[in-house]
């Protein structure tokens, strides 16, 4: 009987290398993997032809999907690399790490402070890359320590040229386990509660195996682990210490992955830095670094940069005297990218950020065998995104579509539902310079942690449209703001959930009716009268938003007068971008009843003393935009507003709101322009003085270059007040020497062929 | 002719292998790893010389160049790749230094060099003729006068261009053949030269200046390109200051002490907030002038002070010895730079406990 434990790297293609082939020497009758043992239900699907990595096993409680552990694989982990060997040989291959359901059930209490990310995340307190918060390297990277020791800059390349270097490789795990073996010793226990239990279970796990009567046990762990599986002490205090820890139910499953989510930049513990060059070294045995370059030359050339033949021999060569200088038998990493941009980019590192997730990431996305365990919603989104042709990737992509054509609508409703579901695989662009309602661009990137919320709702139904349904009623119910309601509405409109629509309507409909808060009531406005509008491309009936919308719009309409009147200037401001909102929507809406009704509660707001200065200004100016007063009777109210009778703070504001955001409009409409100008040219120069810092005030407001425009406007009109207007817009009168002028007549006719 | 040529003592700036001809020799002395051919030393070796380190023997080396270590790998790899060297950045951030000190321990001679201007001639770069010569005894090999990439390429060692935007492209263009085929034809001779292994070419450019003639992508692409950084932290910069101040001061036989720490660290503060656009705990933002900001010049500031403080004052840097030369270095557009200068004083530089009479100094003269 002999127990052989291979202390490793995650996700270290050396270490993947030498596991395998010692494994081969070894030849075990049995392979222990540290990893929850949840995961050994679903292991032998590893050896599933549709199995292609990153692939992780997700272990996540049934009841709360947000308690979840992933363990990420690449088709270089090493423990990827001994299952696949367990499975071809055919020969039992275990997970002995402490199961997920102790751990979550442990983890549930405290904030574990190894944890980056809110998932807890088991991997991170083995063999990591440096974490930039530590605070004791040795701790989080032993074998960082020990490289650097050996005069390394990093534990990657340190370990490479180790592992690398050896032909018989089972020596080098010897070497290594001596080595953390010292290392222990040597720093401080970690102050990781779990580590304890973690290692006591592997050891009990080992012990069964033993137990069993396997002749040849293979453990392929964390090397930081490797010293304390190797003697077995006895099974009493292992057992104490596994007793009594709290449980809660699991379930594991295997879901996509991609590189950039094990690259170390996404929070990611125990990422490596660089999963494509990984990927690279371990599918690549030779020309490494010529492929490498060649590879990064025809990226930069995808991306319209030069870059030549010519340009890859130099910078092979000057990778491959790098190395030799920096006493390296081969260039790493460091030398390639240092080549690549020194003579492919010119010194430049911009292209290189350009090409970086191509090719240091090298972003690939694994796929799932169809037997994976999966609730029936991911099994319904997969083939809908077959039929729409609309793959998960984990590249950006921007996807425009056309609502008019059957499958972009579909393809939009989808995206909606997926969004309702809180998955925002797809982010909703407004789309620019297309006119019409009829366009919706996308922006599309699939991330592997979608997974969860997808198996979440699953508790809300079998296919992605039942569920967002079901999830949206529920939403809808729970509710009784109403602009949560209106958002909610449009969401289901557009997601097309028919039943959902209806429900979230009526609740519209009960809670507007008594909708104590006007300003709800606005703010729901503008998003019922797209829903209006939106109806005819979108083929659900709009019948019933409008009915909704006369309830609220007269409701709107009665009240807003009052609601604008004795208010202070905070909830002023508010107001203002509702009623200017709210008038937008009406104009967009062009139903005669409602424009009427509007109108005629703008005028009561203009009319109506005690209203807020800014509203009545605004409610003024909104008037005149629609012609309802004419330029002298807003001129008057101009005048009126700004009198001395007035209060200074009152008149500001109203002129304020009169003017306010219209620098350009002031400019450009003749109308409003001669109103100003009107009345301020009727101020007797004493009157003037007074109100100026009224009007500097507003004025203030407008950019400069608005406000030079205007002087401009100003000045062309040279004679005065009196018609400024129309001069203004006339040649400028020249003085002319007439005489000069005329003695060029003749030589222009004969240019022109006038006859005189 | 002999009187012309003067002591190397009386020298006013001694060429890189002159001043440092003792290092040159114990490093080559202590080099045992294998040298390109035509090279006086190994890649290694040239390395320890321009970055400095301790030699097997003890014997101590100045470093050259204090920054990024990988730079100059990649640069003196380059080199041994026999592929040309191109140098890329802002003003002062020692280019042209790197490049001769690069020539000094690669060849031993680092005076090969080509001054790039708008009048730069095409002789200046392949050869041009001796008249006398051409007349009396016809066109030969004899009458010509190689221009210093012409002498490099004869005896196998590296050339320098300085300033290589600033030539005229078509001039530039010569280069090609140079660096593609390491031959220069001589068309009137029906001949030409071809290089000696271990010939090369350092050249200079900066990537700021206005009104420079772009390298044509082929001539770009014959070269690597190294872009030298501004450094990278306060004390980086203030080490390389420290040192060069004090290399200089013995160069010009100033007469003032090494100057306190303290001072030359306001110095480079100052250049390195108004260069960065913000302050140095990060906090406040400050309009950036129209100059470059470089080291090279904060270099200058400190040893003005210091001839100032030696020859008018105790000898001691002060701030008023300091003031002249930091207003000087960072006005340089009279209106708007004024303007910069004046608001980085009152609100930075007044605010600051300890810098009042840096203030008081500098508002003195503006």
């Amino acid at each position: 009987m002999a127990v052989h434990i291979f202390g490793i790297r995650h996700h270290g293609p050396g270490s993947a290398r030498s596991v395998k082939q010692a494994l081969e020497t070894v030849q075990p009758d049995c392979i222990l993997i540290e990893g929850p043992v949840e995961g050994e239900s679903i292991l032998n699907l590893v050896a599933e032809p549709d199995m292609v990595p990153p692939v992780a096993l997700l272990v996540y409680s049934p009841e709360q999907t947000t308690k979840s552990a992933y363990y990420p694989f690449a088709e270089f982990s090493p423990e990827w690399q001994a299952i696949k060997f367990g499975l071809k040989k055919s020969i039992p291959v275990r997970f002995i790490d402490l199961p997920q359901s102790h751990w979550l059930a442990i983890g549930d209490g405290k904030e574990d402070e190894e944890n980056s990310g809110e998932e807890n995340d088991p991997d991170d307190s083995d063999i990591d890359e440096n974490l930039p918060e530590d605070n004791d390297e040795a701790l989080k990277d032993p074998l960082g320590a020990l490289a650097k020791a050996a005069g390394y800059s990093d534990s990657e390349r340190w370990w490479e040229h180790l592992v690398e270097q050896r032909q018989d490789s089972t020596e080098v795990f010897a070497a290594i386990m001596e080595a953390m073996t010292m290392l222990r010793t040597e720093v401080p226990t970690r102050a990781d509660k779990m580590d304890p239990l973690r290692e006591a279970y592997m050891r009990n796990q080992i012990r069964s195996a033993i137990k069993e009567g396997f002749q040849s046990i293979a453990v392929v762990c964390g090397a930081w682990h490797a010293p304390v599986l190797v003697t077995l002490p006895p099974a009493k205090d292992d057992v104490a210490l596994l007793k009594g820890l709290p449980k809660i139910k699991t379930e594991s499953t295997w879901i996509p992955w991609t590189h950039s989510r094990l690259s170390f930049a996404s929070g990611y513990g125990a990422g490596v830095t660089s999963p494509g060059w990984y990927q690279h070294i371990w599918t690549h045995n030779n020309r490494l670094v010529e492929r490498w370059i060649t590879q990064a030359a025809r990226l930069l050339r995808e991306e319209d940069m030069d870059a030549s033949s010519a340009h890859t021999i130099e910078a092979v060569r000057l990778a491959e005297a790098l190395a030799s200088m920096r006493d390296r038998p081969a260039p790493g990493l460091s030398e390639l990218m240092e080549s690549i941009q020194t003579v492919l980019c010119f010194g430049n590192d911009v292209p290189l950020r350009v090409i970086h997730e191509k090719l240091i990431v090298g972003e690939v996305m694994g796929t799932v065998p169809e037997a994976t365990p999966s609730v029936p919603v991911q099994k319904d989104l997969l083939k809908e995104q077959k039929r729409l042709r609309l793959p998960a990737e984990s590249g950006e992509k921007i996807l425009d579509l056309d609502l008019r054509k059957e499958i972009d609508l579909d393809r939009s409703k989808l995206l909606h539902r997926l969004n309702l579901l809180d998955i925002p695989w797809g982010r909703s662009q407004t789309a620019k310079g297309k006119a019409g309602t009829f366009h919706e661009i996308w922006q599309l990137r699939w991330l592997p942690e979608y997974a969860l919320p997808l198996i979440d709702s699953g508790k809300w139904g079998k296919t992605v449209k039942e569920a967002a349904e079901n999830k949206t009623r529920e939403t809808a119910s729970e509710t009784d703001e109403l602009p949560e309601l209106t958002k909610l509405l449009n969401a289901a409109l557009q997601a097309d959930l028919a039943a959902a629509v209806q429900f979230s309507m009526e609740k519209v409909k009960n809670v507007a009716a008594v909708a104590g808060d006007i300003g709800h009531l606005m703010d729901a406005i503008p998003d019922l009268v797209r829903l209006a509008r939106y109806g005819n491309v979108r083929k659900t009936d709009s019948l019933a938003v409008e009915h909704i919308l006369e309830g609220i719009i007269s409701r709107v309409c009665i009240s807003l007068s009052a609601a604008c009147s004795a208010i202070n200037d905070d909830a002023a401001g508010p107001m203002f971008v509702r009623i200017g909102a709210v008038h937008s929507a009406i104009q967009l809406l062009q139903n005669e009843e409602h424009t009427k009704d509007w109108l005629g509660s703008l005028f009561k707001i203009a009319d109506s003393p005690g209203i807020h200065g800014m509203l009545a200004g605004r409610a003024a100016r909104l008037l005149l935009e629609q012609r309802v007063i004419d330029a002298p009777d807003a001129a008057r109210r101009l005048g009126l507003a700004l009198s001395t009778a007035t209060g200074t703070l009152e008149a500001a504001a109203w002129a304020e709101g009169f003017l306010k955001g219209s620098g350009l409009l002031l400019i450009h409409d003749d109308t409003l322009w001669s109103v100003v100008d009107d009345w301020i040219s009727s101020l007797t120069p004493e009157k003037f003085s007074d109100i100026l810092p009224l009007l500097r005030r507003t004025f203030s407001t407008f950019e400069p270059a608005e406000r030079r425009q205007m002087g401009e406007k100003v000045s062309r009109s040279s004679g005065g007040s009196e018609g400024a207007l129309k001069t203004s817009q006339m040649p400028q009168q020249m003085d002319l020497d007439i005489a000069r002028a005329d003695a060029v007549i003749p030589v222009l006719s004969r240019i022109l062929g006038i006859e005189q | 002719m002999k009187e012309a040529i003067a002591e190397v003592g009386e020298i006013l700036r001694q060429r890189a292998e002159q001043q440092y001809s003792e290092e040159l020799a114990q490093i080559e002395k202590d080099d045992k790893k294998q040298r390109p051919p035509n090279w006086r030393m190994s890649p290694w070796a040239v390395s320890t010389y321009l970055l400095g380190g301790k030699l097997e023997s003890g014997f101590e080396v100045t470093p050259k160049y204090i920054g990024n270590k990988r730079i100059i790998e990649i640069a003196i790899a380059t080199l041994a790749t026999d592929r040309a060297l191109l140098l890329l950045g802002v003003p002062g951030t020692a280019k042209s230094w790197v490049s001769e000190h690069l020539a000094a321990a690669i060849c031993g001679d680092s005076s090969m060099v080509v001054q790039g201007t708008a009048g730069t001639p095409e002789e200046a770069m392949r050869y041009g003729w001796n008249y006398a010569r051409l007349l009396t005894e016809g066109p030969s090999v004899n009458a010509l006068v190689p221009s210093p990439i012409m002498r490099a390429m004869k005896n196998g060692s590296i050339a320098r261009v300085e300033e290589l935007t600033r030539i005229p492209a078509d001039v530039q263009d010569t280069l090609i053949t140079i660096l593609s085929e390491k031959t220069l034809p001589v068309s009137e001779l029906n001949e030409q030269i071809q290089a000696v292994k271990g010939f090369n070419v350092i050249a200079t450019a900066n990537d700021r200046d206005r009104g420079v003639n772009e390298l044509s992508s082929a001539l770009r692409r014959r070269f690597n390109t190294v872009v030298l950084p501004v450094p990278s932290s306060l004390d980086e910069e203030l080490d390389i200051v420290t040192r060069r101040v004090a290399a200089l001061g013995k160069a010009l036989e100033l007469p003032g002490e090494a100057p306190a720490l303290e001072q030359v660290r306001r110095i480079v503060v100052v250049f390195r907030e108004l260069r960065n656009g913000i302050t140095s705990d990060g906090k406040t933002k400050v309009k950036s002038p129209t100059g470059s900001m470089s080291t090279a010049e904060a270099i200058s500031v400190v040893n003005s002070g210091i001839a100032l403080a030696g020859h008018f004052g105790d000898g001691t840097l002060k701030a008023h010895d300091v003031a002249a030369g930091l207003t000087g270095a960072v006005v340089k557009d009279p209106v708007q730079d004024l303007i910069v200068w004046k608001e980085y004083l009152e609100t930075v530089v007044k605010e600051r406990d300890d810098w009042k009479d840096l203030y008081r100094a500098c508002r003195d003269l503006s």
